[in-house]
């Protein structure tokens, strides 16, 4: 795509330009030093049961990192889409956005997984029973409902792009408000149409202005996928929880648990720095 | 081919309560120029944004280049015939000079980067500022930006071109630079309206000078005529307020 590679040309004038952030990047190095000097000194100088639980948390890990990014891929459209719906002029589907945000933010994380993964599927059943009363013709698809076992990975993911893609359409459409009205009127004025004037005008400018919060939510994401431990997914929450009713070690489990997630969300905000410094431009 | 290329009967836009346009009869000949004079708030911005459909009607009709503005799809035809000038400059601030004049003439008119990029360059060429084809608008002067945001409207070859005050945001020493190039436009028989106040410019190239106040077209008049034997009132009080 011609216009992504002249983003990119942009992007990297842009940055060489920029002023190298010392500081940040100093406090940064010094508390991954220290939290992977940590997690490496429990790990040699206690084998057992440090280097034990790291490998039991093993699977668990590349669970979390999957969930979040694959929610987070998801996340990313369901938030555009959403922006866009609560700032269509059509008020069906201002209407229709505006209540997702709404109820889903009224909702907490939990109570939403809870509902997907252990009352979504009687609703489920419900609709297939009376599909299959209704009508003959229907019975297959009635039997399909019934039948269909939810898959935990694919309900998590489920959960957390409903829940996270609301907060990102809030992202979104704050982004794109913030945008001046002009830029608008520009691209339409030379004969651009409504999604041509976002694509190449509005969304190319707002992506930086949401940068930094969509990098929060990338971490807040991260942190909040332990929360899938609860629907039978096997992330790093849930092994730390079975290697702890096996071995009863609360204090050291919980202790590399939440290192790891440390460890993790560090990297993570990292790279969201790194993404900002190379996007940003001068204004 | 007729020789009107815009036609506005009994214009009428209003925001919500406010009055805008109250009723505006005006007809415009291809090659002429047109200036719009007339205090804040008269309706000389709406007037112009309804002509490329950036505000629609209320009543009345406008039809551009025997176009009537009223279906959708003539909406985008009207809008790839005039080009606007903002008094902001409203260029695309993540792209370059260049970019922002091939930017439309790629997506819109579907031209090659090559032959778009050429086209920028003579534009850029035009305007005087062909070395800063490469700098992005927080590195260009007022008047840098204006004069690329004229280009950036001609690369769509309209038939007509609006400017919405676009000395008003710029320091006196680089007006000159933008009405020269708008003068040179002019003379190449460039349909023009004009919202401004700079009588300089109207003395030299306009064929009709128009006066409007609280939504009404209250004089039309030529620039000679103007100045020394304005009809109304109205038009008598404005020009001893803008004319030092
Ligand atoms: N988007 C809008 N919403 C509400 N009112 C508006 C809007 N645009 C213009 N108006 C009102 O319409 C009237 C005419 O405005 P307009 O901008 O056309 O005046 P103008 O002659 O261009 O003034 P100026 O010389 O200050 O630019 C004003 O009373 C203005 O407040
Ligand atoms: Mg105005």
């Amino acid at each position: 795509m011609p216009d992504v590679e002249r983003l990119e040309r942009t992007l990297e004038a842009k940055a060489a330009t920029l002023p190298k952030e010392r500081e940040r990047f100093d406090t940064w190095w010094f508390l991954v030093l220290a939290v992977v000097g940590v997690v490496s000194l429990l790990v040699f100088v206690k084998p057992d049961p440090f280097l034990r639980i790291v490998l039991f948390l093993r699977d668990g890990i590349g669970v979390t990192v999957r969930i979040t990014v694959i929610s987070f891929a998801f996340i990313l459209v369901v938030g555009l889409i959403g922006g866009l719906g609560r700032l269509a002029k059509n008020w069906l589907i201002h209407g229709i956005a505006s209540l997702y945000v709404e109820i889903i933010r009224g909702i907490p994380l939990l109570v939403q997984l809870l509902f997907l993964y252990f009352a979504f599927p009687q609703v489920l059943d419900g609709v297939g029973a009376w599909l299959i009363k209704l009508s003959p013709s229907l019975h297959g698809a009635g039997q399909w409902l019934v039948d269909v076992k939810p898959d935990p990975f694919v309900m998590a993911v489920a959960g957390l792009t409903i829940c996270y893609g609301a907060y990102m359409s809030e992202i979104y459409r704050a982004g794109i408000q913030s945008i001046s009205k002009g830029q608008m009127e520009a691209a339409r004025s030379l004969g651009m149409s409504y999604f041509q004037a976002m694509r190449y005008v509005i969304l190319p400018q707002a992506v930086r202005v949401i940068l930094p919060p969509v990098g929060n939510e990338f971490v807040a994401l991260l942190k909040d996928s332990s929360l899938v431990s609860v629907v039978a997914v096997s992330d790093m929450t849930r092994r730390g929880r079975e290697f702890m009713s096996s071995s009863f070690m609360s204090l050291e489990t919980w202790t590399m648990v939440a290192l790891l997630y440390l460890v993790m969300t560090l990297f993570a905000s990292r790279v969201v720095a790194y993404i900002e410094r190379k996007t940003a431009f001068a204004k | 081919m007729q020789n009107e290329i815009i036609v506005i009967q009994g214009a009428v836009k209003r925001f919500g309560r406010v009055e805008a346009l109250r009723g505006v009869d005006l007809t415009v000949r291809r090659g002429e120029v047109v200036v719009i004079i007339g205090p804040s708030g008269s309706g000389k911005s709406t007037l112009l944004r309804c002509i490329n459909h950036l505000e629609s009607l209320d009543e009345g009709c406008i039809i551009v280049d025997g176009i009537p503005l009223t279906q959708a799809e003539n909406i985008n035809r009207v809008r790839a015939e005039v080009g606007i000038v903002f008094q902001q400059f409203n260029l695309f601030p993540h792209l370059t000079a260049l970019e922002n004049i091939t930017l439309a003439q790629r997506v819109v008119r579907k031209r090659s980067r090559e032959e778009s990029e050429r086209i920028a360059m003579e534009l850029l060429k035009k305007v005087g500022i062909p070395e800063k084809a490469h700098a992005y608008p927080a590195q260009l002067s007022g008047g840098q930006q204006q004069r690329v945001a004229i280009a950036r409207a001609l690369a769509m070859q309209p038939k007509i071109m609006l400017f919405d005050e676009p000395t008003s945001a710029l320091d006196p020493e680089m007006i000159k630079e933008v009405l020269d190039v708008m003068l040179a436009l002019a003379k190449e028989g460039m349909t023009m309206v004009v919202v401004s106040h700079e009588m300089g410019f109207a003395r030299a190239a306009a064929d009709r000078i128009i006066f409007m106040d609280e939504g009404v077209i209250v004089e039309e008049t030529t620039p000679e005529l103007l100045f020394t034997a304005p009809k109304h009132e109205r038009t008598k009080l404005f020009l001893s307020k803008i004319l030092h």
